[in-house]
């Protein structure tokens, strides 16, 4: 009999579902890419320019939120004022100190992944619902913080953002902006995507399941905690760079309170907790309806707050997870049959 | 000496869950811990796998090391692998990732390879599933590779729990009570492939169980607790004959053909 730990010419089995050569591991995601390249020309007139542009800044929000909410099954609600803070840096870095765009995205992206971590340290002794209450705190202080602070526009707003220029041209526009969002969501994607199915996704489901059981695994809860939260806030600074230099240009602390988390969580939640594509599903369905009800904001905190406890209490795993059940129901349909008629 | 343990202490306020006990373990050994309910057998457990930190005094070495109050993490990555009474299988997880959690420490690529998806961790990764999925074929759960581990039935999680501490590739296995629950065949069934793996990759075990005939007839010496202390050890044979441990276990003092009548049944 061959050693199942050394033997590497063992039947490859479960294996297979890993693609098997860079080609067919990165085509599908060029396919994507060009899929999504048309889009802008498809779209009918500037109002769904617009929208395309902020779906996808809300999906690399959204996918940020999932891998440390969904994966790592931290209840953080301080996620937009790390959006937030992305924001302010970035226009900070364009408007005060000259840089270009192109420096002030990773600049906001450093700043909000140094936030991450320090939002993250409270996890290392709370969870749940005391967890949440610590970083809404953080997160309530930083937006106060921005709106007495009137380097920041306090609460009169930041205005005169830059676009992003590209060889002296400005990216002002819905379509041109869509240039800049659209490739770093699909690499944001991507990257999620790689890493929620090595072994750093595993790492942060068994914390999130039992981190008792992950420790006496060998797995560092503390580092892998603080990972999430770090990679987290880098698709949040990511996101909030995005937000701050998309026209017109403007940002206000009104934009960073608890109706935002609640719509993001219910991005997260609804699409799917810990499933790969859920905050991707959830983005794009909750950032059309959030548009399309602006009108009645008075009551979108309300539906939006009903609606993540509805799909909390039936729906636990959102669209995502219904997909996944149907996925693995169908390859085990023959082992439950046959229990049941053993029973 | 593989594991050496000195003056190993933890109270729960007055209460000496675990008092002054020394344990060492030569390679290749299994040894049974037993001992009453409450005597401090899991205690002892989550103190040798740093769940527990041991009160000043206590010490131990692993392989020649000392490694007294390392973290549970890095006790593990040293070759200390263990399962729990409760089993704490990652039931939302797929069988098959309990395995890979448990392989987690012997992965070589890094973070950021992992991140940008390279080629390296891909390969990496088809390659572990393979061996965790012979892993599991020698356990016997190959068919439920992909099933969530929450729908295994109980006997099946108590061999996915083996299964994914033996994922950790360990020198020393620690099995909390592995055969709980079980019907006899598959107390068995459970006892022949501990004994498999032991022999096939040459481990050290530590079993706490309570049925004595899984000790008596597994085990090459049995330590046995009480109120958190060692009252004594010895090869199995020898142990079966100490009146002071019948009564320990039984709890209440018996005559020799009582105590006889229940070595035989139990
Ligand atoms: N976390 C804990 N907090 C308080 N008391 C505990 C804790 N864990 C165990 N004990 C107590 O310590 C004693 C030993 O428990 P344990 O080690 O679980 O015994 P065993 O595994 O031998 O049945 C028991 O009296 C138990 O109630
Ligand atoms: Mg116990």
């Amino acid at each position: 009999m061959t050693d199942p730990m050394t033997d590497e010419t063992a039947p490859v089995t479960e294996g297979a579902m890993m693609r098997a050569t860079p080609v067919r591991h990165l085509a599908p995601w060029l396919v994507g890419l060009a899929v999504m390249v048309p889009l802008p020309w498809v779209a009918f007139n500037d109002y769904q320019r617009y929208l395309l542009d902020l779906i996808l800044i809300n999906v690399i929000l959204a996918v940020g939120l999932n891998i440390v909410k969904g994966f790592a099954g931290q209840v953080t609600v301080g996620h937009v004022a790390l959006m937030a803070i992305g924001a302010y840096t970035s226009a900070v870095l364009t408007t005060k100190f000259g840089a270009p765009f192109w420096f002030a995205l990773p600049g906001a992206m450093l700043m909000t992944a140094v936030a991450g971590a320090i939002v993250g340290i409270p996890s290392f002794r709370l969870e749940g619902a005391y967890l949440a209450l610590a970083t809404l705190g953080l997160a309530e202080s930083v937006r106060i913080f921005i709106s007495a602070t009137d380097y920041l526009g306090a609460s009169v707003g930041y205005s005169d953002i830059p676009p992003p220029s590209l060889f002296g041209m400005p990216l002002n526009s819905f379509r041109s902006y869509y240039f800049v969002v659209m490739p770093l969501a699909v690499a944001g994607v991507y990257f999620s995507f790689c890493m929620l199915r090595s072994n750093i996704g595993r790492a942060f489901k068994a914390l999130r399941e039992d981190p008792l059981a992950a420790a006496a695994s060998g797995i560092n809860v503390r580092k892998y905690k603080s990972l999430a939260f770090i990679v987290s806030a880098l698709y949040a600074g990511c996101a909030g760079s995005l937000a701050a230099h998309m026209s017109p240009g403007f940002l206000h602390p009104n934009s960073y309170t608890l109706v935002e988390m609640v719509t993001v969580l219910l991005m997260v939640v609804l699409g799917g907790i810990g499933h790969v594509w859920g905050g991707i599903i959830g983005a794009i369905i909750v950032t059309i309806i959030y548009d399309l009800t602006r009108e009645y904001y008075q009551y979108q905190l309300l539906i939006f707050g009903l609606v993540i406890v509805l799909t909390v209490m039936f729906m636990p795993t959102g669209i995502g997870g219904i997909i996944d059940r149907y996925l693995v129901n169908r390859g085990f349909a023959a082992i439950r049959k046959a229990r049941k008629d053993a029973a | 000496m593989l594991l050496e343990i000195s003056g190993f202490s933890k109270h729960f306020g007055g209460l000496a869950a675990v008092s002054n006990v020394d344990l060492n373990l030569e390679e290749g050994e299994i040894r049974g811990i037993i001992g009453p309910n409450g005597s401090g057998k899991s205690t002892l457990f989550n103190l040798i796998s740093g769940v527990y930190q041991p009160e000043p005094g206590g010490t131990m070495f692993f392989d020649g090391e000392n490694v007294t109050g390392l973290q549970p993490h890095e006790i593990a990555r040293r070759g200390i692998a263990r399962t729990f009474q409760m089993l704490r299988i990652f039931a939302q997880m797929t069988v098959l990732e309990n395995l890979l959690v448990g392989h987690h420490c012997h992965t070589h690529y890094g973070t950021p390879s992992a991140i940008v998806g390279r080629k390296a961790v891909w390969e990496e990764e088809r390659r572990v599933r393979s061996e965790m999925m012979d892993l599991l074929a020698f356990i016997g759960l190959a068919d439920y590779a992909r099933m969530p581990a929450g729908e295994l039935s109980g006997g099946q999680r108590r061999l996915l729990a083996l299964g994914r501490a033996m994922a950790m590739r360990p020198k020393l296995l620690m099995l909390d009570e592995p055969a709980a629950g079980l019907s006899p065949v598959n107390v068995d069934k459970l006892l022949d492939t501990v004994m498999a793996l032991k022999e096939r990759y040459g481990l050290t075990v530590i079993i706490i169980e309570h049925i004595l005939k899984v000790v008596m007839d597994t085990c090459d010496v049995v330590s046995v607790l009480e109120h958190g202390e060692k009252i004594a050890e010895g090869p199995p044979a020898a142990i079966k004959d100490d009146h002071r441990v019948i009564e320990a276990y039984l709890g209440k003092e018996m005559d020799d053909a009582e105590v006889r009548a229940y070595l035989r049944s139990s």
